[in-house]
């Protein structure tokens, strides 16, 4: 769908992806092992198993109520799976919280947006910043010394984020004026300005127009190129992230059905079912 | 030789001596503003001529700019002036297909281009323009993974031209120095409303004579702030931002990214301003917008403030006798009212303002100088180097454009059709003697296909395209421009096409500005789901009748207008739009197109039917095509007979 | 000199040095409220608790800045212990619910100081003299409380030091980040628990400043746990979450019914002062719910 589709160059062999980007997909850097999650009665996943690479994009999908959300909390530590193991950076953990997660390099954005509504654009991808200050706490309230440098790098970068997600215009816009559109944008920039190694997108796409799905499969793309972040996003519409994808994750009632290239993915007869909805 | 500032490149090395520190041009990059001086800019226009030569680019070739305003596109410009190459600047927001035909007619071998989007264009219609060798890029975003041979980054052109020009030392002064006033300095194509667009060949003479007059009657100097916003393709923008910056040598600014003008339009705080009439308007629509939203008492002390500024703001602005009384409101209107709003405008530093490109309406011409903000009508077109007539200071009427400017001739034909000769005179069409002898008369007029006249103060009075001027059946003027201006005024008609010559009565397709209406219905809780849908329904339909009516009330006050009011209207259901080819890419409705596009509309329109149904073919920004259908309504407006009116008013 | 003129601005400026002591308790609900959105109810019973500790420990012979110390240690230690025991088994629970945990802490928070400290009222010594300033009656003719001149020096001091903590500090941002999305403030790294904990010590450290300066005032007693009350009309009208708001509207509460009392009073039977300012609340929420300084809720869907 890029016009640079016959330009692509030295992208690591038989492993590039049909998208074309000038990156090599590493090891794992997040592996998912036999986790299983139950609310109460109802269970959300069961045994489900996958990994993620260095540097590739990575979708989850499924029909609704599959358990991708589930799943995507599970990795950010929200839930705490009560069987398997997931691994991170060679780390392996059971109770991860939210917040660590974010320290471990784990960024993420909902699918109900969760911006500070109160604060402009810039304020709030300032937020995405905040794990990475150094200076003591004197030295920040009375602005000297190291404070003050820091906080313009900081600034810096989060231009550069705003430039790059072309948001310049709302820089001072309050976020709860904004569009819904140019707030999953914000969001998505506020996950940058961490600079996670691994980003979780929740349904980037939905409930946006044709056009806005298709400036954020650019922003993903062009993220995952320029700054090699390895992508994990979940949708529910097996359109758009077939194209962008290097690798699909199936789940269908908290179940694995299927896992591999789009087009592997495409051509199961599994998938196809659970899509048109085939009685189990 | 002694030092003749009589081509770009020598006016850019003079300011470079003689005010080298003083900031030439801005940017707003990464939410700052990062300047560059004269010497800077010398320095680097120096290296990318290099480079450029290095790239083979040769006197009398042409160097294609697409992008937005950014320095670098206009450091090349000036690069290519250096080596004798000409410049060609094109829409930036064509598609690709546009652009085939200027790279042909050009013949252009470099291009330089801003980003991704553009490269993208360019190498999709690279097969068809096989001459087409270099293409640079400013922005390397996304382009990393690109391994076309023609494509390098505007920073490899710098290499190239630090290794020329030191292999080559004095070359880059003997190039300069070989240019000529009668040289080519820019080729802008005009935007052709029926046929190809056509290579308008301007040389250093016409518009650096014509940029230096003008400033001169302007009283410009090297202290002047200028935002760069408008397209490097259309005329004016060479004359406000390039051909005067270095004329003048003041400070161009060019802002951060197309959406964010308004903001770095503040910041900036412009003393030297242009708008065409729509930005004026759209600008208005805004002001007004937020002022409905505003509380009671803000409404009430704009409403009352404005009605002050409308009866004295304009005579106080001309330094005409105003009474005591006036004067002092008129300055509390100002504290509180008409400064803060320059403010929010972006013109609160303007010493001249001008507008032109097509006629504005008196209302919203009126509505700038009444707050103080001296706005001015300008005259002219890209054969004549923009500035045919210009409104001197205090001599402002809102229907006319002003006596000649300096050395210009104007006169007008037998059948109306204005004609001008002056130095800012176009040469020729780039490759077509046959337009350029049809434009020219041998005695060295330039037919502009505008009709108009000469009020008894000399000021020239533009009516509209002479071609587009008509008549009704019973004989009456019908001037389509007129009347969609008047349309256009109000903030809730975004586009308005009159049709009327050689029929009965006068009918009109109009377009709804979405952010208006939307903000309008959302107002009084009308739900809708798109243009279409806002645009079908019957509240907005009565909305818009009152302005038509309006109109028409207007219109029965003047007796040689007064029969061609609007009897019927319809809203369309979608957005004239530039890729449709609806409007041109300066945003002028092409009324015969849309005449033969909507012929079953302008059928139904004028068969008295009440409704009608359409399919239309529509171009999405990715290229494609869709179709979108609907049922419009046809309303009838009610229209005065001119006595009555008369005593209306 | 002492003219009328003269007269009303030292009803004008007394009542403003007044308000100052209410802003200073309403700062403490305001920092709270804007970090979990919870109104406590125990910030009186706070103020009584530290102004309680500290009367007795410097009755007791400690010295007085080592009380102060101790105090405030103590308080930290109180905010920390809340956040632990009683916020955070809540986590999630609709506000009412923390609301009424509050209530449930202002009665323990009570006993607790009785229990250990005697239920008798203790008078309190800060060095400073609740009497007029001769220097500024001599050459202005007004009559303004010394004490209340302190105040409101302490307070500038506070609130200085609390703005400079909200907008540069990493914490402060974090806490502001907080105070409008938790889910948000999770996914870039805040730790929630911590924030609150932080925001708890810092309420308990006003808590102590306001026990200072009323205790001083009025004495160290029971009835110090409803100033809280008279913080409430000063909320209404500066917004729940801003801390100019707990500002300006201590000032115009403070104001208005000295003000009210001086001029209206005669005419009334006097007593004004007392419900003044609830009034003036119930006419705020009907015209501007949100306060002066309160965020409107917009919701767009």
């Amino acid at each position: 769908m890029r016009a640079d589709a016959t330009a692509q160059q030295g992208a690591g062999g038989g492993t590039a992806p049909a998208t074309g980007a000038a990156r090599a997909v590493g090891a794992p850097i997040l592996v998912v092992e036999g986790v299983s999650l139950a609310f109460g009665g109802v269970k959300a996943l069961q045994g489900v198993s996958f990994d993620v690479r260095e540097h590739e994009i990575r979708a989850i999908i499924g029909p609704n109520g599959a358990g991708k959300s589930s799943m995507l909390n599970v990795i950010n530590g929200v839930y705490h799976p009560q069987e398997g193991t997931i691994t991170f950076k060679g780390r392996s953990r059971h109770d991860m919280v939210v917040h660590e997660a974010a320290a471990q390099g784990i960024g993420r954005t909902f699918q109900n947006i969760a911006l500070f509504r109160g604060m402009t654009v810039l304020d709030n991808i300032m937020t995405g910043r905040n794990l990475k200050i150094r200076s003591t706490f004197l030295e920040q309230a009375l602005w000297i010394g190291r404070a003050k440098r820091e906080e313009l790098e900081h600034r810096r970068k989060v231009e550069e984020i705003i430039d790059f997600l072309e948001i310049q215009h709302i820089r001072k816009t309050p976020v709860g004026r904004l569009p819904y559109g140019l707030q999953k944008r914000v969001e998505l920039a506020r996950a940058l300005a961490m600079e996670p190694e691994l980003l979780l997108l929740d349904e980037p796409m939905a409930g946006m127009n044709l056009e806005e799905k298709q400036d954020m499969c650019r922003f993903v793309l062009d993220v995952n190129e320029q700054f090699g972040t390895t992508i994990v996003l979940i949708e529910h519409d097996m359109g758009v992230v077939m194209d962008i994808s290097d690798r699909v994750v199936v789940l269908d009632y908290g179940r694995k059905i299927a896992d591999g290239t789009p087009d592997e993915v495409r051509a199961n007869q599994a998938v196809i079912d659970a899509y048109l909805g085939v009685a189990h | 030789m002694a030092e003749t500032l009589d081509t770009f490149p020598r006016l850019l090395m003079h300011h470079a001596k003689v005010r080298p520190d003083r900031p030439a041009m801005r940017e707003k990059a990464l939410g700052i503003w990062q300047t560059w001086t004269w010497r800077e800019i010398a320095e680097e226009v120096r290296l990318v001529a290099c480079g450029l030569a290095a790239e083979g680019l040769t006197r009398g070739q042409h160097l294609a700019l697409v992008g937005e305003n950014r320095p670098r596109l206009y450091f090349a410009m000036a690069a290519a002036q250096s080596l004798g190459a000409i410049p060609v600047p094109l829409y930036q927001d064509a598609v690709a297909q546009e652009m085939v035909y200027v790279l042909r007619d050009a013949e252009v071998t470099h291009a330089i281009t801003e980003d991704q989007e553009q490269v993208d264009k360019l190498l999709e219609i690279l097969p068809e323009c096989p001459k087409l060798a270099h293409i640079y890029y400013d922005d390397p975003r996304g382009l990393r993974s690109y391994a076309q041979p023609q494509l390098a980054s505007y920073e490899r052109l710098l290499e190239r031209g630090r290794d020329y020009g030191a292999e080559h030392p004095g070359f880059f002064e003997a190039e300069v120095a070989k240019g000529a006033a009668e040289d080519t300095a820019a080729m802008h194509y005009t935007s052709g409303t029926t046929a190809h667009p056509k290579g308008v060949v301007l040389t250093y003479r016409n518009l650096i004579e014509c940029g230096r007059n003008a400033a001169q009657m302007e009283g410009l100097t090297d202290r002047e702030d200028v935002l760069a916003y408008l397209p490097l393709a259309w005329i004016g923008q060479n004359i406000f931002s390039y051909t005067q910056w270095l004329v003048a040598g003041f400070c161009v600014n060019c802002p951060e990214s197309p959406e964010t003008v308004m903001t770095d339009l503040r910041e900036i705080a412009p003393t030297y301003y242009f708008a065409p009439p729509r930005v004026l308007e759209a600008l208005l629509t805004q002001v007004t917008i937020r002022m409905e939203d505003a509380a009671r008492i803000k409404r009430w002390m704009y409403g009352y403030f404005m009605g002050v500024a409308r009866r004295v703001g304009g005579r106080i602005l001309d330094g005409k006798p105003v009474g005591v009384a006036d004067r002092l409101l008129y300055w509390l209107g100002d504290l509180l009212v008409y400064g803060p709003l320059r403010n929010v405008l972006g013109m609160s530093r303007v010493r001249v303002a001008y507008t032109a490109g097509e006629a504005i309406g008196p209302d919203l011409f009126t509505f700038y100088r009444s707050i103080g903000i001296n706005m001015k009508q300008l005259y002219g077109s890209t054969e004549t180097s923009v500035f045919v007539c210009i409104q001197p200071n205090g001599q402002i009427k809102p229907d006319t454009v002003g006596p000649p400017a300096p050395g210009v001739e104007v006169k007008v034909t037998d059948v109306g059709e204005i004609l001008i000769r002056s130095p800012g005179l176009f040469r020729e069409y780039y490759k077509n003697p046959q337009a350029t002898a049809e434009a020219k008369t041998p005695d060295g007029w330039f037919r502009t296909g505008d009709a108009g006249y000469f009020d008894q103060d000399g000021h020239l009075k533009i009516l509209d395209r002479a071609k587009d001027v008509g008549k009704l059946v019973d004989g009456t003027l019908f001037a389509p421009k007129y009347l969609e201006n008047k349309l256009k005024f109000f903030p809730y008609v975004k586009e308005a096409v009159a049709f009327g010559d050689g029929r009965a009565m006068v009918c009109c397709m109009i377009n709804i500005d979405f952010e208006a209406v939307g903000n309008w219905a959302e107002r009084r809780n009308l739900a809708y789901s798109g243009y279409a849908d806002l645009a079908s329904r019957p509240e907005v339909y009565g909305l818009v009748r009152d302005c038509v009516e309006k109109v028409n009330a207007d219109l029965a006050a003047d007796p040689k207008l007064a029969n061609s009011q609007i009897h019927r209207f319809l809203i369309l259901h979608k957005e004239l739009d530039a890729d449709d080819e609806e409007l041109t890419r300066t945003r002028k409705v092409r009324r015969g197109f849309i005449g033969d596009k909507f012929g079953v509309l302008v059928e139904a329109l004028y068969s008295g039917r009440k409704e009608q149904f359409i399919e239309t073919k529509v171009r999405f920004e990715d290229g494609r095509t869709g179709s979108i259908s609907a049922t419009l309504r046809i309303e009838d407006a009610k229209t005065f007979a001119p006595a009555a009116a008369k005593r209306a008013a | 000199m002492a003219g009328p003129v003269s007269f009303f601005f030292e009803v004008l400026f007394s009542g403003l040095l007044a308000g100052v002591m209410y802003s200073l308790v309403a700062l403490g609900f305001v920092l709270i409220y804007k970090a979990s959105g919870v109104f406590n109810f125990a910030q009186g019973a706070m103020v009584f608790f530290a102004a309680l500790t500290f009367v007795s420990l410097v009755e007791r012979g400690v010295n007085f800045w080592l009380a102060m110390a101790i105090t405030l240690a103590v308080m930290i230690l109180l905010g920390i212990l809340t956040e632990r025991v009683v916020l955070r088994p809540l986590i999630n629970q609709p506000p009412i619910t923390l609301f009424m945990a509050t209530i449930g802490l202002t009665f323990f928070l009570e006993g607790l100081s009785q229990g250990i400290w005697g239920a008798q009222p203790h008078g309190l010594d800060i060095g400073i003299r609740d009497e007029p300033m001769e220097w500024l009656a001599d050459r202005t003719g007004m009559f303004l409380s010394q004490f209340d001149l302190f105040a409101s020096g302490i307070a500038a001091v506070l609130v200085t030091v609390l703005a400079l903590f909200f907008q540069r500090t990493r914490i402060g941002r974090a806490l502001r980040a907080v105070a409008d999305d938790h889910q948000a403030a999770l996914a870039v790294g805040i730790p929630l628990k911590h924030i609150w904990a932080i925001v708890w010590a810092v309420a308990g450290f006003v808590a102590l400043v306001a026990g200072l300066l009323w205790g001083a005032r009025t004495g160290v007693q029971y009835a110090l746990t409803f100033v809280a009350l008279k913080a409430l009309p000063v909320l209404i009208l500066g917004g729940f979450e801003s801390i100019a708001g707990a500002i300006v509207g201590g000032l115009i509460i403070g104001a208005s019914e000295k003000l009210a009392e001086v001029y209206l009073g005669p005419y009334v039977g006097g007593g004004i002062e007392s419900w003044f300012p609830y009034v003036l609340a119930l006419a705020f929420l009907l015209f501007r719910p949100e306060g002066l300084f309160g965020e409107k809720h917009i919701d767009r869907v």
